[in-house]
């Protein structure tokens, strides 16, 4: 018996509209939404995953764009790496343009998509870090009703996607002041974040949020080292800090991101990642506070 | 990219009229159009009607006893046609390319991560795969053997022991001393050829009983040769034809792969494709030997070395392979290109159960250039001397003794090559007011910060030899026919991408005067041309060629000659005419030919070479070759990011046969030579391989590449090889290493003895 025709049965829906695509998930919950599919179908072609049916998300107009809400921008969840590097999408979010820029090679930031980095989660996603700092929220599109919850909610497993869920629109609040995303790599060329920082800087709320990427499974808030930092800042004059400020927070968040294991010394890897993500806070708030 | 075509170049090809040929010429190859166009056929895109798709089953322990292989699962599946283990291998179920101790599927034991133990062919990829994750091992695991230094105690690994192979070098006066001495150790890491295609081929049984293997093979007699000995079957009935070879930098082709595709073809009497995931290629091929050095160099107070003290010791991984030629390398070179009166080496290559090493290109001489480009560093630091001027004091040049007893005969032009990189202009600073537009190390992304940025210079001496060393039968045959006013060569030298028909259609032009030349795809079924590795096909396949070329030049002309009463010197062709000296006879090469065909076939085979004694003395080497490079870095001292600017290169060619093919070797090898630097190293804790992937093992991309100036190309004829050329592709990957190292140095004080530079190393802490 021929194992042929069994092996390469396939099966792919490709839906134009959100609508469509619940639907069509909820028709076959077996089935795995694709979008750019840099992570998934590396995987399927490496014979590890095998999907029963893939439902592609990539005609799905009103997720590859973005519009603003209430001094938001709701972002589709299909828009590619390489339009959010674009000069445009920069002055509006310029720390998501600077991750997307950095996201890899122009092959994988033109298929991959803001919502895969989101849903796949993999530690070194580069947008993670700046929807942390920036306190996104994401829409899931369900078979029921639609519902938001934070970005952090959603990457904690806190509250993960319900069977039949798509991830449709991220919400990202504007905040019209700095914000700074840097990423250490080995390399000049593009590769995986040793360790990525994010930070924006709110003045409306009079705050300074920061997040730090590739360290641990999701993105780490230095909540402390944040609220120590905002106490610091003339929020009505100047804005700036003394170089040793920035030393000095970096040095926080470094700490709080690696923290000290009691009675152990740290291993020198460790201490390799704590000086580098000092060094990229430093620099970051330096750059945001310029 | 590379400044080596000048306008001047351009303008010279153009005067010339039309496109370039003969010796000399920057003659495209003929290939380029089919591989841009995606057109040129490699084995991953062989078919054949009826073909079924096999898969190997590999170890998932780098040691370990097997208790049981149960197949029947796996063969009782449906779509599966065979599978094959130990038990169905007909002829010599051990194999290696000097040592037979590789067995074709593990039979007791399991040796190294991915060590082949059966194989299945179904009727789809998937199934295939499936089935081999079906069949049942039993293992006893055992503890691996993954620190050389330890394998010389531990349990031997094979029935041979552990010792692949000691060379103790003794060259001079033992009790010599220096006024001032230096020691360092060194580490080299495991590079990966990473070729772009991974492995993959097509075995086709035939109805003779015999079995056509369609493999990217770079050595096709000696895999047909090991083939037919497991196959049980006479050479004559096992035919290897080359592929189209996506990417080679040593011994290609991984046996894992050719033997199980030809048993299975055997045993359904079908075709068999496999095709390797990547993971699969990671495992199975050889990788450059993972080296740690210790080194002593004596010097007088004028910086003039004195004696050099090293212990080398290569970590083979579990099966000999090419390790012994790799380990005469290093000894031979442990002083590099340098004047030593006094050397002693003791270099050792030995079993571990870490992922196999072999063959890759400059092995053995490219882990010594580290480390005594290293010593030479420290020897300038604690001199107060210029890096480059404690190597100019040392230079060896034509005439001198290498450590090995033997007299460099062929042009050492050392210190003219150093004093070029170390004249050439400076790469400028980065500019420009925006300084988020400067390219940083750490990439586009931005975190480099240019108040952390140091810039550092550092040089680098490599020496490689051309040809197999200590006695190999290094030969090759080739055939010129001539018709139709046509040329078409048959040799079994591959084409991996390095030129070598390209080569070959110029020295027929060069020779025949004939424009349209073509060199025919490789198979067994011609004469062996041996393996492409070393700079061999420039040498002996170009010089074969070239002599089969004149035979037919001499046939061509011989009767014109009579008759016209004069010496077949006398004549001359060009453009496909033949004129004499006097311009009185003038004729075409068709006319000549009248409709006959002339061939040709002549060897071409060099002087022959010894075998390093049991004090590592011997005449062990036909050809050397040499290089310098100065290499720029920006280093980011916080962080340890490392980006190489610009590599200059001044390089000893012998006679520049193609300028543009030229460069772009350089900046292959070069930028192969960056990649070890900074990158690339297939990690194996406790002998596992870790993220055999193109995302976990980086590769240098186009950022990551420096720009690579050839500042110099010394054209002194060695007068022993063919048209006076020496082979370019390996002393640029053995060099750049060093180089980078060296610059990183400079950069930031710190010592960078292993390679490749992690961050860590590259980092200046703060003074507090």
């Amino acid at each position: 018996m021929s194992t042929y025709a069994q092996q390469t049965a396939e099966n792919v829906t490709l839906p134009t509209s959100l609508d469509e695509a619940v639907a069509a998930l909820a028709a076959m919950p077996s089935a795995v939404p694709v979008a750019g599919g840099t992570d998934l179908m590396v995987s399927v072609n490496a014979g590890l995953l095998r999907p029963a049916a893939l439902v592609g998300l990539g005609r799905i107009a009103e997720i590859r764009g973005w519009q603003y809400a209430d001094g938001a921008a709701l972002l589709g969840a299909g828009l590619t790496h390489a339009r959010m590097g674009r000069p445009d999408f920069a002055a509006l979010i310029p720390a998501l343009a600077a991750a997307a820029r950095s996201a890899g090679p122009p092959q994988i930031r033109n298929a991959g998509t803001l919502g895969g980095n989101i849903v796949s989660a993999a530690p070194t996603g580069d947008a993670l870090p700046v929807l942390a700092a920036l306190e996104a929220s994401v829409i899931l599109a369900g078979p029921e009703a639609d519902r938001e919850i934070p970005v952090s909610h959603l990457l904690t497993g806190m509250d993960p996607l319900r069977p039949g869920e798509l991830l449709a629109f991220v919400r990202i609040p504007l905040l019209h002041a700095p914000q700074t995303f840097l990423k250490a790599t080995g390399r000049t060329g593009p590769g995986r974040a040793v360790a990525s920082v994010a930070l924006v800087v709110d003045p409306a709320r009079r705050q300074v949020r920061c997040a730090v990427g590739a360290v641990a499974q999701v993105p780490l808030r230095p909540l402390e080292a944040e609220q120590w930092v905002a106490g610091l800042i003339d929020w009505d004059g100047e804005r700036t800090l003394a170089p040793e400020a920035c030393t000095a927070f970096g040095e926080y968040v470094a700490a709080a991101c690696i923290p000290d294991q009691p009675g152990v010394e740290l291993p020198p890897a460790a201490v390799q990642l704590r000086r580098t993500v000092a060094a990229l806070s430093r620099r970051a708030l330096g750059r945001a506070l310029a | 990219m590379s400044v080596i075509d000048g306008p001047g170049a351009v303008a010279e090809s153009l005067a010339g009229g039309g496109t370039p040929h003969g010796i000399g010429s920057s003659l495209p190859s003929a290939d380029a159009p089919a591989k841009t166009q995606g057109t040129y056929p490699y084995a991953a895109d062989l078919w054949a009607e009826g073909l079924l798709w096999a898969a190997v089953l590999r170890s998932p322990y780098p040691h370990a006893r097997i208790v049981r292989i149960d197949t029947a699962e796996a063969a009782a599946m449906p779509g599966v046609r065979a599978v094959v283990t130990h038990e169905d291998v007909p002829g010599d179920a051990m194999h290696g390319r000097r040592v037979a101790d590789r067995p074709v599927f593990a039979k007791d034991m399991v040796r190294h991560h991915g060590e082949p133990i059966a194989a299945v062919a179904a009727d789809h990829p998937d199934t295939a795969r499936l089935a081999a994750a079906a069949i049942l091992v039993e293992y006893e695991v055992l503890e691996p053997v993954t620190d050389p230094e330890k394998a010389f105690a531990a349990e031997p690994l094979h029935p041979d022991g552990n010792l692949i192979r000691h060379i103790p070098l003794r060259f001079g006066d033992p009790d010599a001393v220096g006024e001032v001495i230096v020691e360092g150790l060194y580490r080299v890491g495991r590079q990966d050829p990473a070729p772009i295609g991974a492995e993959a081929g097509l075995a086709v049984p035939r109805p003779d009983g015999g079995v056509e293997l369609y493999v990217a093979s770079t050595d096709p007699h000696a895999d047909r040769d090991i083939a037919a000995a497991c196959f049980g079957l006479e050479a004559d009935h096992v035919k290897v034809v080359v592929t189209g070879v996506p990417g080679a930098l040593g011994d290609r082709e991984d046996s894992g792969i050719q033997l199980p595709l030809g048993l299975l073809a055997l045993r359904t009497g079908c075709p068999v494709k496999f095709v390797a995931t990547r993971e699969e290629s990671f495992l199975g091929h050889a990788h450059r030997h993972p080296t740690l050095l210790r080194y002593r160099h004596h010097a007088d107070a004028e910086g003039r070395l004195v004696k050099v003290e090293a212990q080398i010791l290569l970590d083979a991984g579990a099966y000999a392979d090419a390790s012994s030629d790799a380990l005469a390398a290093a000894v031979a070179f442990a002083a590099g290109p340098y004047v030593v009166p006094h050397v002693f080496v003791e270099g050792w290559a030995v079993r571990t159960n870490n992922p196999p090493s072999g063959h890759v290109r400059g092995e053995g001489a490219l882990q010594v250039c580290t480390a005594y480009e290293g010593q030479m560093d420290k020897l300038a630091a604690k001199l107060g001397l210029e890096p480059a001027e404690i190597r100019m004091r040392n230079v060896l040049a034509t005439g001198d003794l290498l450590p090995t007893g033997q007299t460099v005969t062929c042009p050492a032009p050392v210190g003219e090559l150093l004093k070029a990189v170390r004249d050439a202009d400076l790469p400028p600073l980065p500019d420009g007011d925006d300084e988020s537009q400067w390219l940083l190390p750490g990439g586009t992304s931005g975190a480099g910060e240019p108040g952390a940025v140091r810039r550092g210079v550092g040089y680098a001496l490599g020496m490689v030899h051309v040809l197999g060393a200590e006695g190999t039968d290094e030969v090759s045959t080739a055939t010129v026919r001539v018709h139709d006013g046509r040329a078409t060569v048959i040799c079994a030298a591959v084409e991996t991408g390095q030129g070598f028909t390209t080569l070959a259609r110029q020295i027929v032009q060069e020779v025949l005067g004939v424009e349209d030349v073509r060199v025919l795809p490789s198979d067994t079924d011609q004469p062996p041309a041996g393996p492409a590795a070393r700079g061999r096909h420039t040498w002996v396949s170009g010089g074969a060629v070239e002599r089969a070329a004149k035979m037919v030049r001499t046939q061509l002309l011989q009767p014109l000659a009579a008759k016209f009463g004069m010496s077949v010197e006398l004549l001359t062709i060009a453009d496909g005419k033949i004129t004499s000296y006097d311009g009185v006879l003038s004729t075409t090469v068709a006319e000549t030919l009248d409709g006959k065909e002339l061939w040709a076939t002549a060897q071409c085979r060099p002087h022959p070479t010894d075998r390093l004694d049991d004090t590592g003395q011997g005449d062990a080497f036909v050809g050397l070759t040499f290089c310098a490079i100065r290499a720029v870095v920006d280093v980011d001292i916080e962080l340890g990011a490392v980006r190489v600017v610009e590599l200059a290169v001044a390089q000893d060619v012998g006679r520049v046969l193609n300028p543009r093919q030229l460069a772009a070797r350089i900046e292959a090898g070069v930028t192969q030579g960056v990649g070890l630097a900074l990158m690339e190293d297939l990690r194996a804790p406790r002998g596992v391989v870790k993220r055999p992937s193109l995302t976990g093992y980086a590769l240098p991309t186009a950022l990551d590449a420096p720009d690579v100036r050839i500042v110099k190309l010394v054209e002194e004829r060695d007068v022993v090889a063919p048209f006076g050329a020496k082979a370019v592709s390996a002393v640029p990957v053995v060099t750049a290493p060093a180089a980078v190292a060296s610059a990183v140095r400079a950069a930031t004080g710190r010592p960078v003895s292993r390679l490749p530079i992690r961050p860590q190393a590259a980092i200046v802490k703060p003074q507090t």
